[in-house]
């Protein structure tokens, strides 16, 4: 029998291959897996083995010659070597080629006959020579007889316990796995970090400490999906990163009360101010500015890992103690989509945790935001946040300067 | 861009790049074709290359496989699928034997058009889906045209092709509007992703691909569960290797066809299925398929023949409780 050895595929792009260098001549015998020619593709040279036994009958190419891929470069004669080996049932190295038509009639220039890439030969021959799968006994989805013959589930012992339903399918076999090879909390630690449990060898219980050994040495990250607070956060903030924005870095001098949260008092003062500036009280809409009678701010407020911009609406009417009150509230309650809107200007402050300057991004439709830092000899640092499109630079400067000396005096206290 | 539309460009663009392209069938010419296909080619081509022919099914194939030998590349419209079975000696026995019987040294790059399948009260003699019959036949191509796209590119691939093609049409789809996207290569004989899931693979063609997707979200919704949708585009050959990669992935799969139960495409591919792919099945394949009567005239007895969105819905519900989802 003539086996024909074909010029290898040895990349995606790869179309010709040149022939470096024989290994062999004719005459020459070859065993299944030695080493016959050297071939260069577009990437690199690789090497071309025989994957039958043999005599080499003819090279068909000469060294240095460039050949399409799939091409015969030599003919080993099998049958040379019969008498002594027992044939053996190799895969060949490459499909042949699809029949090539050898038809008078070419396509025209315009056309480009498709080939079948998509298309395979049918594969029963292969099946049939495969071994079938080791199954385990019970009444159950082929998939989950094989499955639990991996990995050592008798379903029949169980079904008769009661353990699984009948007929089990793959996912109740793999929870039974689980369970059976599995403490509780290395079950919970796959479930945090989304490993599969199949990543363990399962041929003994497996705790916790050696899931949490797996996950460091791969450093397998743990999974968190995003609160829908998050979500709208990262809305926000995306949204105000679109908005062309300008600082303006002031320091107000600032006295405290005794029983009045500081917040508070930022919020009064600035509610003050806005009286004073109808564009920090405006609203952008499309090309037109809605501006409203009232100093309704939106103070950022932290709840564990979840951050609201709660309003605090009409903030010129009330007194200081009353918008004390209101700010004392917020830790204790949840909030409606009401008091989540209607704000024109905000307020957040990081004073307290010894942070003395920062700038923070604008809420929502908010036209400005107003970020203090910590309070020291007197003073706070305050970063102002505008929106250019709504406040030129000398509009935010005098509401500043406004605000500066509001901050000063004992009004509205 | 219309379904017809697609078809029509890329008979014209194949025309206009080569003169051995013609076109022949009942009413293809003059009156631009009964779903408008042929729309303006007359007038561009004229008769000789866009020929009207008589009412003889037979006569349009063989003429057309004479053509083919002689060096032309025929595309043969037969009005309905179901007119076919006149054509079929020419078809089964001619087209697709030539080049086995002449040792390889003819072919016959013909493409046959046919639009299929259950229209509006069009009744019994009007409305069958064949496609099993030529699926069946060894050197023929089967290509199933479901949407714009691939009418467009998966026509021309056939024109192009040097044996014959049987490309299926689905006479519901020719006046829709639908998404055409532009691709750098084109295989026609692979199935299409339609869309990506992992909990169970709904196999289809022609215009249920339509009828699945529309029951798909309520499936989704009701299982808790996420389904990958396929659309196979060719039948003969057919893209296994897709199948496959699918089918190892969900564990389940379901057909969905228009034709009969009986005998009809499905059944061939459930049962490649279950032969290479048994121990992947987690669950028994369920094949839901139009009924095994004649396609009634009756509106309400034709729909209750074939699937429809609800029916498919309903029924993969029922079988996916059944069977662990």
């Amino acid at each position: 029998m003539d086996y024909k050895i074909i010029m290898p595929v040895l990349s995606d792009t790869m179309d010709k291959g040149k022939l470096v260098r024989w290994r062999v001549h004719k005459g020459d015998m070859v065993h299944k897996g030695d080493v016959i020619a050297e071939v260069e593709s577009d990437k690199a040279i690789m090497e071309v083995q025989s994957f039958k036994d043999g005599v080499v009958k003819k090279l068909l190419v000469k060294e240095g010659d460039e050949v399409p891929v799939k091409a015969p470069i030599a003919i080993i004669d099998t049958e040379a070597e019969m008498a002594q080996t027992e044939q053996q049932k190799q895969p060949e190295i490459v499909q042949h080629p699809k029949e090539q038509s050898t038809s008078t009639q070419k396509p025209k220039a315009a056309l480009k006959e498709p080939t079948p890439t998509a298309a395979v030969p049918p594969v029963i021959e292969e099946l049939l020579q495969t071994p079938a799968p080791k199954l385990a006994e019970g009444d159950a989805t082929p998939a989950a007889k094989k499955r639990a013959a991996e990995l050592g589930i008798d379903i029949k012992g169980l079904q008769a316990e009661g353990k699984l339903p009948k007929p089990a399918h793959l996912k109740e076999i793999e929870t039974e796995a689980f369970r059976h090879y599995f403490t509780p909390k290395a079950l919970r630690l796959l479930q945090e970090y989304q490993l599969d449990a199949k990543l363990f060898t399962l041929d003994h219980k497996i705790n916790a400490a050696e899931v949490e050994n797996y996950i460091k040495e791969y450093n397998i990250p743990k999974t968190v999906s995003l609160s829908k607070n998050r979500i709208a956060v990262m809305k926000n903030v995306q949204n105000a990163a679109t908005k062309p924005v300008y600082f303006i870095f002031e320091e107000f001098d600032i006295k405290e009360y005794e029983g009045i949260k500081l917040t508070s008092l930022l919020i009064k003062k600035l509610a003050t101010a806005m009286q004073k500036h109808p564009l920090t009280r405006a609203k952008l809409e499309g090309t037109t500015l809605k501006i409203y009678p009232h100093s309704n701010i939106s103070v950022a407020v932290a709840k564990g890992d979840e951050l609201y911009m709660v309003v605090c609406k009409r903030a010129e009417e009330k007194s200081l103690q009353e918008i004390d009150a209101w700010v004392r509230g917020l830790k204790e309650r949840t909030f409606t989509a009401d008091e989540l809107t209607g704000s024109t200007f905000g307020i957040s402050n990081l004073g307290m945790f010894g942070v003395q300057r920062f700038s923070a991004m604008i809420n929502q439709s908010d036209v400005g935001i107003a970020a203090f830092g910590a309070v020291q000899n007197g003073k706070i640092s305050v970063t102002f946040t505008f929106d250019h499109r709504v406040l030129n630079g000398v509009d935010a400067a005098l509401f500043v300067h406004d605000a500066k000396e509001i901050f000063k005096g004992d009004d509205n206290v | 861009m219309l379904y017809r539309e697609a078809l029509n460009r890329a008979i014209d663009e194949m025309m206009a790049a080569d003169e051995s392209i013609v076109i022949l069938g009942e009413d293809v010419g003059r009156y631009g074709g009964s779903y408008r296909v042929s729309e303006g080619l007359f007038a561009k081509y004229g008769p000789k290359r866009v020929i009207d022919t008589p009412i003889a099914e037979l006569s349009i194939v063989g003429n057309a496989i004479g053509m083919a030998i002689a060096g032309l590349r025929p595309i043969a419209e037969i009005m309905t699928i179901n007119f076919s079975l006149l054509a079929m000696d020419q078809i089964v026995n001619h087209a697709a034997k030539f080049r086995y019987m002449s040792g390889g040294k003819m072919t016959i790059p013909l493409t046959i058009r046919m639009p299929g399948g259950v229209s509006r009260q069009l009744a019994a003699q009007h409305s069958e889906s064949y496609e099993t019959l030529y699926s069946a036949i060894p050197g023929l191509i089967v290509l199933a045209a479901s949407n714009a796209t691939y009418a467009y590119y998966g026509l021309k691939a056939a024109i192009a092709l040097n044996d014959p093609v049987v490309f299926l049409e689905h006479e519901l789809l020719y006046p829709l509007e639908m998404e055409f996207k532009e691709v750098d290569t084109f295989d026609p004989f692979k199935a299409e992703i339609v869309k990506v899931g992992k909990d169970l693979t709904i196999i289809t063609y022609l215009k249920m691909r339509y009828d699945v997707l529309e029951a798909v979200p309520k499936i989704e919704d009701e299982l808790g569960i996420s389904i990958e949708v396929i659309d196979l585009n060719s039948l003969r050959p057919l893209d296994m290797k897709t199948i496959a990669a699918s089918v190892q992935k969900t564990k389940r799969v379901v057909l969905v066809e228009e034709d009969h139960k009986t005998g009809g495409y499905g059944a061939e591919v459930i049962a490649k299925i279950s032969e290479e792919l048994f121990y992947s099945l987690d669950a028994p394949p369920l094949r839901i398929a139009g009924e095994d009567v004649p396609i009634p005239y009756n509106r309400t007895l034709e729909l209750a023949s074939i699937p429809t969105p609800d029916k498919i819905a309903q029924k993969i519900i029922q079988w996916g409780r059944k069977n662990g989802l």
